[in-house]
């Protein structure tokens, strides 16, 4: 009985308000994953039919991507296939917290709920990871700018 | 008096849900909360670099080829563009930055009403990016259906 106490007075309840507000940031979320994962789907489609094409035109305007190209093919598909499979990862870490965080709250399973709040972490540490890598590369051009 | 309903627990009231921000989850969210919160600075900052390099950098030698009316418009339209798309990360990434603080405020505090704020300025967050998407499909569909008009003209 006491621990029963102690165990409410370390947790408090998701409310009506709170319940909705969810529902409603999920009904977005899974919007945005849904449009990503095909936006991502079409990508990979068009890189595998007009990869060498796409690489060819870009490398006579910037030399990074005409010294990616003469590096050869395959580190050039590998590079693809990590920014492909990291940006689908992510994605996908989205549509589960949507879709679970959805179910959890119109079935109320505690078990969902969890699993759902978990992809919402991995979906923002990934996102804080590339949030980071891009602000590094930033300062990188602005060290850069200084400097010449 | 039979017919009067009394809820025996808390959990059947009808104001809460089944779901209790236990230990575990408050943690999820905390640690949640903490990376969305490097993302919202990471975003801050890059757009301010953005602006500075945009505002600092150097104009293309090709451009200075007409005595600097074209290149003074490409550096115009550069700082403008950096500007903008500045001034809409930082609008964005605001709403993800009060969520990290309201939600870890409420999953420290157990206080709803905070957690309610956090998720409610997710959903703002993930509503905003969402317009922006639909906003931006709708240009490359405009886009795409100029460019078949354009096609079927020519043939």
């Amino acid at each position: 009985m006491e621990n029963n106490q102690q165990e409410s007075l370390l947790q408090f309840h998701v409310d009506y308000d709170g319940g909705n507000i969810l529902r409603e940031t999920v009904r977005w979320s899974r919007f945005l994953s849904i449009v990503w994962i095909i936006g991502i789907a079409l990508g990979a489609l068009v890189f595998v039919l007009a990869g060498s094409a796409i690489l060819a035109a870009f490398s006579t305007m910037s030399p990074v991507l005409g010294g990616l190209a003469s590096m050869g093919g395959v580190i050039v598909v590998v590079i693809c296939l990590i920014v492909f499979a990291v940006a689908g990862y992510v994605v996908f870490m989205l549509y589960r917290f949507s879709t679970l965080t959805r179910k959890a709250v119109d079935q109320q399973d505690q078990a969902l709920f969890a699993e759902g709040m978990k992809c919402l972490k991995v979906y923002f540490i990934i996102n804080g990871v590339i949030a980071g890598l891009s602000l590094l590369f930033s300062l990188l051009s602005i060290a850069k700018l200084f400097h010449s | 008096m039979e017919d009067q309903h009394i809820p025996s627990s808390p959990n059947q009231l009808d104001n809460f849900f089944n779901i209790v921000f236990d230990d575990a989850i408050r943690s999820q969210i905390r640690s949640a909360a903490s990376w969305a919160r490097i993302c919202a600075l990471c975003a801050f900052i890059s757009a301010g670099i953005g602006f500075v390099v945009a505002l600092f950098a150097r104009p293309s030698a090709t451009l200075d080829t007409d005595g600097g009316g074209v290149s003074s418009l490409v550096r115009t339209t550069t700082i403008l563009s950096a500007f903008i798309s500045g001034a809409i990360s930082v609008f964005i990434n605001y709403w993800l930055y009060r969520f990290a603080t309201s939600t870890t405020k409420g999953m420290d505090a157990m206080d709803s009403v905070k957690t309610n704020e956090g998720f409610n300025d997710l959903r703002t967050y993930f509503k905003i990016l969402g317009v922006i998407l639909i906003i931006v499909l709708s240009f490359v569909a405009l886009g795409v259906l100029v460019f078949l008009i354009s096609l079927g003209t020519r043939r």
